[in-house]
């Protein structure tokens, strides 16, 4: 290295090691060896002759393998190594790369120090993959949630929707004092759960909205003690009833100032779960305490039970864990506890589980005092007081004004004109049980015949019928009482929510509407309005066309539609199955013929009775028919009616299945039958 | 000493470096520092009652940035595939990236890592998922990184089949 060109010496400042391939595995270097040579390979090495790069680096090794294939080639250029990184002596990492080039007949080696642009490539891709992992793990969070939101609604919601539906029921029937006050009781509390899990959906679009705009996120100070005081209270019934003692630690001073970060509902949530899974647990004759510990910058909650205690291979992790179930599975779905960690967590605390020494075991969260400073902003109604306001302590304990679904203060005449076979039926039970007289005919040419004969309190018209529709049929009536004077209430059935068809529903002269599918609540509000002489109400939007942004299964939606009626419901289902393929082969015949007229009458036909069912994708479908068929428009039919009957294949599949658990519920238990 | 050059397969930020920091330095950190190149480190381990030297070659992880080369492989005595237990996705790329080296380079010893098993609450391999694997021919270990849980073994194992292929 004793002929160093100006040139070299420049390379080697500039972090460039060059090397001339001698064969044999052997290198001369050329020019001075810059100083991370020396670092990463040793003194020693750089003052030899010659250097067998091989034995330095691992790396060199694979790449002299495609450096000796190029010098041996023809071709032009270099051949360059992806970058590696060596360690020195002091473990200090050096990013290099290499090129294998000609010059001048030589086999050229060239190995380059990359620490000053390193850094910076590394800053952009540990960017990149950052973003990619914060995006993922957002992602799965919205997910958490969907699944969790799911779950709620239908582990919730789906044996509540029955529970009301058989209390609305028995309020209908004629009870002793006693048991009407215990039927109206069952009926105020299932409102009540209803309103908590409502509270927990909009709890978890809160979360969500939180997620996405954390500035807006609301700063809270709940008193932790008047939160466990409260739940005591509301769990202590449910505690006496299996027998076990609930109770406050005695120790707890309840008026010492217990604030923490969070806010009221989703800690009574917390306790809630807490003590629902130690009342799983716990023997009959044992105790329950809830307690409170202060710990300087945290407040350190527990349950305390007396039972088995935690199973052998129940690590916090696994507990607190999505959809974490006991051995013996007695919890639902395993949410309750899952709930408390991400909610504990997300206020910057956290969960635990543990063995007591004495026995039984303890579930604790800790969570981070709330600040003198904390601004309560963006709070809800129910979150910052300590008592419940007023109109929330009235929310939570006014009963339903009496009568509210139960039989009716007077007996109405009802007419109602449907021409769909499961529509007629489900009208006129649920009319009926409400105590009201129904005649029901399939046209409006039928209810105008009936209207000559006989005096009714309400009309119940569908607006689309064949024959005479609904709207023409309520324009004549009108125009037959500008001679009598008279004015009847009428009262629309309706799958059109769009302001044209409002519009037209008022041209026509009717009172009101109520949308299909229907809840008998809605239903029964309607008419009743209408004859009770008060002011005319607003028309009724239907629970459950509400509620499409939230689909419940066709059981559920059943349920509902049908107060919980069980033999109603299964009759509907019989009925649709019936009928269903005369319908479909309607729509199949207006389709062969190209008859648009027919194809929108049948359309709509099918429409309106797998709208008893919820079933959106087969409503959708027939919608869809029976738009194009009203435009006359061809285009797309056909492909339309596949998938009305390959919908409708699915929705009969979750019918006939239905149909074999209540067959299957019958015949276990006959006595249920007889009732 | 017998010499057995091993690679550190997967996607990015499944733990590929910080299981070869804990294999051979016995450290963890928490903090993620994604890799661009290649690291080489050396770790003797003794199997079958003799030394053997294990030349660990930690490849970047790969993404849509960086592909891994087959050329960084040449010479692979075995693999550790390595994927994270809470990323179901990084399970599947790995199992690609497997047969893009089964293609160009037939079959080499590989043992399948599932890193981070201590994180049991995001845990998203299922158990029939593992048993498929199990039943697909791959020799899969839970382990983590940062409790040093099945580290040693999966090293071990890999060494083992290496030798007596």
């Amino acid at each position: 290295m004793a002929e160093n060109s100006i040139f070299e010496c420049y390379l080697a400042e500039q972090g460039y090691a060059l090397f001339e391939y001698l064969g044999g595995g052997e290198f001369r270097a050329l020019g001075s060896y810059p100083d991370w040579c020396k670092a990463v390979w040793g003194a020693e090495s750089t003052r030899q002759k010659t250097l067998r790069l091989a034995e330095l680096s691992p790396f060199l090794e694979n790449f002299l393998v495609d450096a000796d294939a190029f010098w041996n080639s023809k071709r032009k250029g270099a051949a360059n190594s992806p970058v590696w990184i060596e360690r020195d002596f002091a473990n200090h990492e050096t990013p290099l790369e290499a090129w294998a080039a000609r010059l001048e007949g030589k086999k050229i080696l060239i190995v380059r120090n990359l620490s000053s642009s390193y850094a910076e490539r590394q800053q952009l891709f540990q960017t990149a993959r950052d973003s990619l992992l914060e995006h993922d793990q957002l992602r799965r969070e919205i997910q958490k949630k969907e699944i969790l939101l799911h779950c709620i609604i239908h582990d919730l919601s789906q044996p509540l929707n029955a529970m009301r539906g058989c209390f609305n029921l028995l309020s209908m029937e004629k009870l002793p004092g006693e048991q009407r006050r215990m039927i109206e009781t069952g009926q105020r509390e299932s409102h009540r759960q209803e309103q908590m899990i409502r509270g927990i959906l909009e709890a978890f679009s809160g979360e969500l909205a939180v997620q996405q705009n954390p500035d807006g996120k609301a700063a809270i100070a709940p008193d932790l003690a008047a939160a466990a005081q409260r739940v005591v209270e509301q769990f202590s019934p449910a505690f006496t009833e299996k027998g076990i003692r609930l109770q406050l630690d005695p120790r707890l001073d309840v008026a010492h100032g217990w604030k923490v970060v969070g806010d009221s509902p989703r800690l009574e949530r917390i306790f809630g779960n807490l003590l629902e899974n130690a009342m799983r647990y716990t023997p009959k004759g044992s105790a329950v305490t809830v307690g409170i510990e202060d710990k300087v910058h945290c407040l350190l909650a527990f349950v305390d039970d007396e039972g088995p205690g935690l199973p052998k291979d129940a690590s916090s992790d696994r507990l607190f864990a999505l959809f974490s179930k006991g051995k013996d599975r007695p919890g639902k779905a395993g949410l309750g506890l899952y709930f408390c960690k991400i909610t504990v967590e997300r206020w910057g605390g956290s969960i635990g589980a543990e063995n007591r020494p004495g026995g039984g075991s303890r579930f604790w969260f800790k969570i981070p005092r709330a600040m003198k400073t904390t601004p309560i902003r963006g709070a809800d109604k129910r979150s910052a007081p300590q008592k419940p306001s007023p109109s929330e302590a009235e929310e939570r304990s006014a009963p339903l004004a009496p009568g509210h679904l139960g039989r009716a203060s007077r007996q109405l005449q009802i007419l109602v004109a449907e021409d769909t076979d499961v529509n007629r039926e489900l009208v006129t039970e649920l009319l009926q049980k409400r105590g009201h007289s129904v005649f029901a005919v399939e046209d409006g040419r039928a209810a105008i015949a009936a209207l000559s004969k006989k005096r009714f309190d309400v009309v119940l018209m569908d607006e689309q019928m064949p024959g005479m529709d609904g709207l023409d049929a309520t324009r004549n009536i009108r125009q037959m009482e500008r001679a009598s004077g008279t004015h009847q209430i009428i009262i629309g059935l309706t799958g059109n929510v769009a302001e044209e068809d409002k519009q037209r529903r008022i041209e026509a002269g009717m009172d009101g509407y109520v949308t299909k599918p229907f809840d008998m609540q809605a239903l029964f509000q309607i008419i009743e309005s209408h004859t009770h002489g008060g002011q005319q109400a607003a028309p009724a939007k239907s629970d459950l066309a509400g509620s499409a942004a939230a689909p419940v299964d066709v059981a559920t939606y059943l349920a509902r539609s049908t107060g919980g009626n069980e033999e109603l419901a299964q009759s509907l289902v019989k009925s649709f199955l019936a009928d269903a393929p005369k319908k479909i082969s309607d729509i199949r015949r207006a389709l062969a013929q190209k008859n648009p007229a027919k194809l929108a009458t049948a359309a709509h036909a099918f429409k309106g009775a797998a709208a008893i069912f919820g079933a959106p994708q087969v409503v959708a479908a027939a919608r869809n028919l029976e738009t194009m068929g009203k435009a006359g428009n061809p285009d797309g039919v056909e492909k339309e009616f596949q998938t009305l009957e390959s919908e409708f294949a699915r929705l009969k599949t979750e019918l006939l299945a239905l149909q074999r658990k209540a067959d299957a519920g019958a015949a276990a238990s006959p006595r249920e039958r007889k009732k | 000493m017998l010499q057995k050059k091993v690679c550190m397969l997967g996607s990015f930020s499944v733990g590929k470096t910080s299981l070869v920091r804990r294999f051979v330095e016995s450290i963890f950190s928490e903090q993620y520092h994604t890799t661009i190149g290649v690291k080489v480190d050396k770790k003797v381990v003794r199997a079958e009652g003799r030394d053997v030297t294990l030349v660990l070659w930690d490849i970047h992880g790969e993404d849509a940035f960086q592909k891994v080369q087959i050329s960084y492989l040449r010479g692979m005595s075995g693999y550790l595939l390595v994927a994270d237990g809470t990323r179901r996705q990084t399970l599947e790329d790995a199992l690609a990236l497997a047969n893009r080296v089964a293609e160009t380079m037939g079959k080499i010893p590989a043992v399948l890592v599932l890193n981070k098993c201590d994180l049991t609450a995001q845990w998203e391999i299922e158990p029939d998922r593992e048993a498929r694997l199990a039943a697909d021919g791959w020799k899969a270990f839970r382990s983590s990184a940062k409790t040093g849980e099945f580290v040693e073994a999966v090293f071990s194992h890999l060494a083992l089949a290496m030798l007596r292929k």
